[in-house]
């Protein structure tokens, strides 16, 4: 077996988990910045602003491939997705960087920060687009438009602590002073579709009642379609949302099922889903620092159990199951490598904490040697009454709990009918082209 | 599974053996076809429906199991008057109609 040796710095002990209930908000802002990620890179350096540039992805280090570019290497015929090889191909001056998802991710939570200043129901989506409650917050700015300027001046206040610099005549990627675009409305989709419709550094206001107006003239891409949908949409003569919604809405739910039907309502403006505010509970951390940088993937996955040990072992989590879990590695040379796996049955076991990370070791593994290692439980679930007695593993005990409940429910359906109504969906042949062959239904018998 | 038992399971009736009942399973269609053999109406007697096709989809093939006992089935998808999309297969072997996906 392997010796992992170096320093161990946290947990910190903190007495209790602290609570927050969700905050949600009907009313909505969505702030907006395209290439998130490059945009980073860029503003932290500077000198790449007159080269075609492009960003690997992170998670492609077998085949690395292109994950965004600026608009001069797009004009080359560079386009995201293609392996590194292909866009050198085509523009041999390209500026490849490597990707740092740490530096993204802080910089993406520093905006998040900036925004929580002016409403506590902040939602980030994904790097680079965020929603943000405006709910109750006319008493403090005013109306929408005030709303969106103090929304405006947090994304500004967080670009000038980017040190993104304004663009230069000479500059390839023509970074705006402010990048940022805001959209408002009633729910989060109309506040999106107002977003990608604002320039950069500017906002449109979707006024309440407005909603079914605006959306009317909007392309049918902004709603979140399955290709095969979208082009039966397309050949059906459907280019717009205002056609959308001119067909019955009957019709268009016979044609695509139940995801029509909400196709339609959103497209009408009748969807209005509110932005809800997250939990951030203090995360349990422990970190390693090596003292000289490794390599090795057996020696990462040793230092990743210990790690995810030591969390575990913090006073803070007892009662608590882990749900969401990070792992944040510093590389050699400035890189760094970032891992989220959120568990679909929260654990408070190792081996099932540690399962999805290894597998993401494995499957693309840090770019270059690891100086520092630090896993972090970011969210978390409570344990069962069982968990907190006697068991554990939360998970098994939360599982048994359902079982009963099954059983018990099962007992009384089977007394009050007289014959067995309660079946499994097994697989069968799965692989089969048939379609009768692929599953069938068992007697549920818990 | 011999062919009355494969039968059963395609009609959806229980096999006491294996207590299994297949989901999607087809069932008997009558079909009315034009000249290029494609529907262009259809009677479901279980139900009693009778409706006639607006618009045929896409039409694909499936050759299986020709090892043992061969399936071969043409699938049509086909939308009806109402707009309610079906899709009917010929058991290219018997020659008879099935709707695997009911209305």
């Amino acid at each position: 077996m392997s010796l992992v040796f170096g320093i161990y710095s946290g947990p910190t002990y903190y007495p209790t988990m602290p609570k927050t209930p969700h905050l949600t908000s009907e009313s909505a802002a969505c702030c907006w910045m395209p290439l998130f990620a490059l945009r980073s890179e860029l503003a932290r350096r500077p000198e790449l602003a007159s080269h075609p540039v492009a960003l690997v992805a992170p998670d492609t280090a077998r085949t690395p491939r292109v994950w965004q570019v600026v608009p001069l290497a797009r004009h080359a015929g560079v386009k995201p997705g293609m392996t590194v090889s292909q866009a050198i191909g085509l523009c041999p001056a390209l500026k490849l960087c490597e990707p740092d998802p740490v530096h993204y991710d802080e910089q993406f939570e520093q905006l998040i920060a900036a925004l929580a200043v002016v409403s506590p129901v902040v939602e980030p989506v994904e790097l680079g687009r965020v929603f943000v409650g405006t709910d109750g917050l006319e008493g403090l700015y005013g109306g929408p438009e005030e709303i969106v300027e103090a929304i405006k001046r947090g994304t500004r206040k967080w670009e000038r602590g980017t040190g993104e610099r304004s663009s230069s005549p000479c500059s390839a990627f023509r970074v705006p002073r402010f990048a940022f675009r805001v959209g408002w409305g009633r729910g989060k989709f109309v506040s999106w579709v107002a977003a990608t419709r604002a320039k950069p550094g500017a906002a449109v206001i979707v006024p309440v009642g407005g909603e079914a107006k605006f959306l009317a003239s909007q392309p049918l891409a902004v709603l979140p379609l399955d290709p095969d949908t979208h082009r039966r949409l397309q050949q059906l003569g459907v280019k717009t949302l205002g056609a959308l919604v001119a067909l019955p809405e009957e019709a268009v739910v016979s044609q695509f099922g139940g995801p029509g039907r909400r196709l339609w309502r959103l497209a009408a403006g009748l969807v209005s889903e509110p932005v809800v505010g997250r939990v951030v509970p203090e995360p349990i951390v422990a970190a390693l620092t090596f003292f000289t940088p490794v390599g090795e993937r057996d020696l990462l996955a040793h230092a990743l159990d210990k790690l995810v040990d030591r969390a575990l072992g913090d006073p803070r989590r007892s009662g608590w199951r882990v749900q969401v879990v990070r792992v944040r590695a510093e590389l050699e040379h400035g890189a760094s490598w970032l891992v989220t796996a959120t568990l679909k049955d929260p654990s408070a076991t190792r081996e099932h904490i540690a399962a999805p990370l290894k597998t993401q070791l494995e499957r693309s593994p840090p770019v270059g040697a690891v100086e520092r290692l630090v896993v972090e439980f970011t969210a978390f679930a409570p344990g069962t009454a069982e968990l907190q007695l006697f068991a554990h593993d939360a998970s098994a005990a939360a599982r048994a709990g359902r079982r009963r409940a099954l059983q018990g429910a099962a007992r009384e359906i089977a007394l009050r009918i007289r014959r067995p109504m309660l079946y499994h969906v097994i697989e069968v042949q799965p692989w089969s082209r048939l379609p009768e062959r692929r599953y069938a239904l068992i007697d549920y018998e818990p | 599974m011999n062919r009355e038992q494969t039968r059963n399971a395609e009609v959806g009736t229980r096999n006491k053996n294996d207590r299994l009942r297949a989901l999607n399973a087809p069932h008997r269609v009558e079909v009315e076809l034009d000249t290029n053999s494609l529907p262009i109406g259809m009677r479901d007697e279980g139900c009693g429906m009778q409706r006639s096709v607006e618009a045929i989809g896409e039409v694909w093939r499936i050759d299986d199991e020709w090892w043992r006992m061969p399936i071969r089935r043409r699938y049509v998808e086909a939308i009806l008057e109402g707009g309610k999309r079906v899709v009917l297969f010929e058991d290219l072997t018997t020659g008879a109609w099935w709707m695997q996906k009911p209305a």
